[in-house]
């Protein structure tokens, strides 16, 4: 049983065309003149029980628009999800009851009110009973560190203290899947380690399926055991990390230095590209794809003695700057 | 799994955007205070518009005061329960509206508790105009007791015909966001127009406040009948049904507008 199935998503944003002047929002209003855009074209794909997935892409690609279609917020134009077995657009009550949200944007909790008065609020609404909350409550102040502020109101909260206020919140009814747009957006080192430490946990020891939407490729790298990258409302790969890094064939670079004189051959592989000469220290790209590090560095070695050699793989930011 | 009634939901809602509320103590005695003040101005206006012009149109002073305090009465009510639909544009321009979908309860069960307020001066103002309005047609015997529980239910009728008309009026909102212009005619001119008996207006004007925009039925219909005793009793009932029938509409309006709802770019 898949925990998020997808199904050929297609999201068409209609907004009028504003007009200018006086009674500018009355004329727009029985003007049929509409600009439409495509934010998702056509997405499918299968979430499995306890998956970790990234979802990632530039602005304005259509992330925010599919989760938030995933999470019947929006209607699909066309297309259907599920959620679970469950239909977020037909059952919303149901299946929202269900799941855990988190927005980077934007708390789910009281503006004006101490932290754990939000808690109580959540736990009446998703109907948790009391003992429950207590102890889930216990569980996360201790995994993410609440009790500091427990008593403050939201609005004083530093972000990083609101953004695991949130997550806490999230979760206190102990859904199975949980749904996070942009979790670390403005946060420091710190706080950022903080909530990948407590999304870990929730993954691998409470076998939790999430769903995270990032800028942050150490958030991807460091989470999630698969990817998938959106680009003009399309899925445009869907997959490891490794094998993401593998369909891009990155070029790997090697800096070797010589000891001693060296002679470059006049014929060079083609899988092996010199992009710098500096007195003894030669570098090169090389395609990993086409060759192994042992043969490269063995024919390297036949153009001279060889004192010390350093490598580079390609990050995980330039292997996304790739695909999208 | 524990399950919560919708009315405990709502009661604790209420409970905790009054306690929200209550943070920001300076502000929300200065408000009281303003809301209070300019109720007793919009009163003295319309003290001194009666004063001066009697009777309009056979309609006389009282029973004119009768329909302005109806329509308060039946405003404040709506306002009270229901003030966060007149503000729906907020949620709509900044996406607010998210949160409130992803709890697994009614939407409009949400977005209602927020911001609750007791408007009192706004009480005050109606059940005085209200109460003066009464004694008065009671002691000229112009009617009976029976028109103080009739006057009740009238409130309350009003106030869910008042409630479809800003529900319908928000809900297209999920096609043009905007709002505001629209309202100030559906609801604000609507309102005003139907504090002064409507035999005031063209027929085209008295038409579309019966039909399009019923307001009519807030005051003027029932008013008709209760002190004028035009028709019969049926009239309050066909008051009642327009309201019943006017709020299952827009409920379902509501319903298609949701799923029409853009939010906003992440």
């Amino acid at each position: 049983m898949n925990m998020i199935t997808a199904r050929h998503l297609q999201k068409e944003f209609k907004t009028p065309v504003i007009r200018e002047g006086r009674f500018s929002g009355l004329r727009t209003l029985f003007s049929r003149e509409t600009v439409s855009k495509e934010a998702v074209r056509d997405i499918s794909f299968d979430i499995g029980p306890g998956e970790f997935v990234g979802y990632i892409g530039p602005n304005g690609a259509g992330k925010s628009t599919t989760i938030k279609m995933l999470t019947g917020i929006l209607h699909p134009t066309s297309g259907e999800v599920r959620l679970d077995g469950m239909n977020p657009h037909q059952d919303r009550r149901r299946t929202v009851g269900r799941l855990g949200v988190v927005f980077g944007q934007r708390s789910q909790l009281w503006w004006d009110l101490p932290v754990k008065d939000s808690y109580d609020i959540l736990a009446e609404m998703y109907g948790v009973r009391t003992e429950d909350k207590k102890k889930r409550l216990s569980q996360f102040a201790e995994l993410l560190d609440l009790e500091s502020f427990w008593a403050t109101p939201v609005r004083k909260l530093s972000l990083g203290q609101r953004m695991r206020a949130d997550l806490a919140a999230s979760m206190l009814h102990d859904p199975e899947l949980l749904f996070l747009d942009e979790p670390t957006i403005g946060l420091d080192v710190n706080a950022k380690r903080n909530i990948r430490q407590f999304l870990r946990t929730l993954n691998e020891e409470f076998g939790k399926t999430i769903l995270l939407t990032t800028h942050d490729m150490d958030d991807i790298e460091q989470l999630c055991s698969r990817v998938m990258v959106i680009n003009h409302g399309q899925l445009t790969y869907d997959g490891s990390i490794p094998s993401l890094r593998d369909t891009i064939g990155l070029p790997t670079l090697i800096r070797v230095t010589y000891r001693g004189s060296y002679l470059m051959p006049d014929t060079i592989p083609t899988a092996i590209q010199i992009t710098g000469v500096e007195g003894q220290i030669v570098t090169v790209e090389v395609n990993r794809k086409e060759w192994s590090t042992m043969d490269i560095l063995k024919q390297l070695e036949q153009w001279g003695e060889i004192e010390d050699v350093e490598m580079k793989e390609p990050d995980f930011e330039d292997i996304i700057h790739r695909v999208y | 799994m524990k399950r919560t009634s919708w009315f405990h939901l709502y009661k604790m809602l209420i409970r905790t955007s009054i306690r929200s509320r209550m943070q920001y103590k300076f502000n929300f005695i200065m408000a009281s205070v303003l809301a209070a003040l300019i109720q007793i101005s919009e009163f003295l206006m319309v003290a001194l518009v009666l004063h001066r012009f009697g009777a309009i149109k056979g309609w006389s002073l009282h029973e004119i005061g009768y329909l302005f305090a109806i329509m308060t009465l039946s405003k404040t009510l709506y306002r009270t329960f229901g003030n966060e639909v007149h503000h729906l544009e907020k949620y709509l321009v900044n996406g607010e509206l998210d949160q409130l979908l992803t709890r697994p309860m009614p939407v409009l069960l949400a977005l209602l508790p927020q911001n609750f307020r007791i408007m009192a001066g706004e009480v005050l103002q109606g059940g005085f105009i209200l109460c003066w309005s009464l004694a008065g047609m009671m002691y000229s015997g112009q009617i009976g007791w029976i028109a103080i529980p009739f006057s009740l239910l009238i409130i309350l009728t009003g106030a869910v015909i008042l409630f479809s008309i800003g529900l319908a009026t928000a809900t297209l909102g999920f096609w043009t966001t905007r709002i505001e212009e629209l309202q100030t005619i559906t609801e604000d001119a609507a309102r005003t127009a139907a504090q002064y008996p409507l035999t005031l207006y063209p027929k085209w004007m008295s038409g579309i406040l019966l039909t399009v925009i019923p307001v009519g039925f807030v005051n003027y219909i029932p008013s008709l009948y209760l002190l004028r005793g035009e028709g019969g009793a049926w009239v309050l009932v066909a008051v009642a049904a327009v309201a019943v029938l006017s709020l299952a509409a827009s409920l379902r309006f509501w319903q298609f507008g949701l799923t029409k709802y853009q939010s906003t770019g992440s």
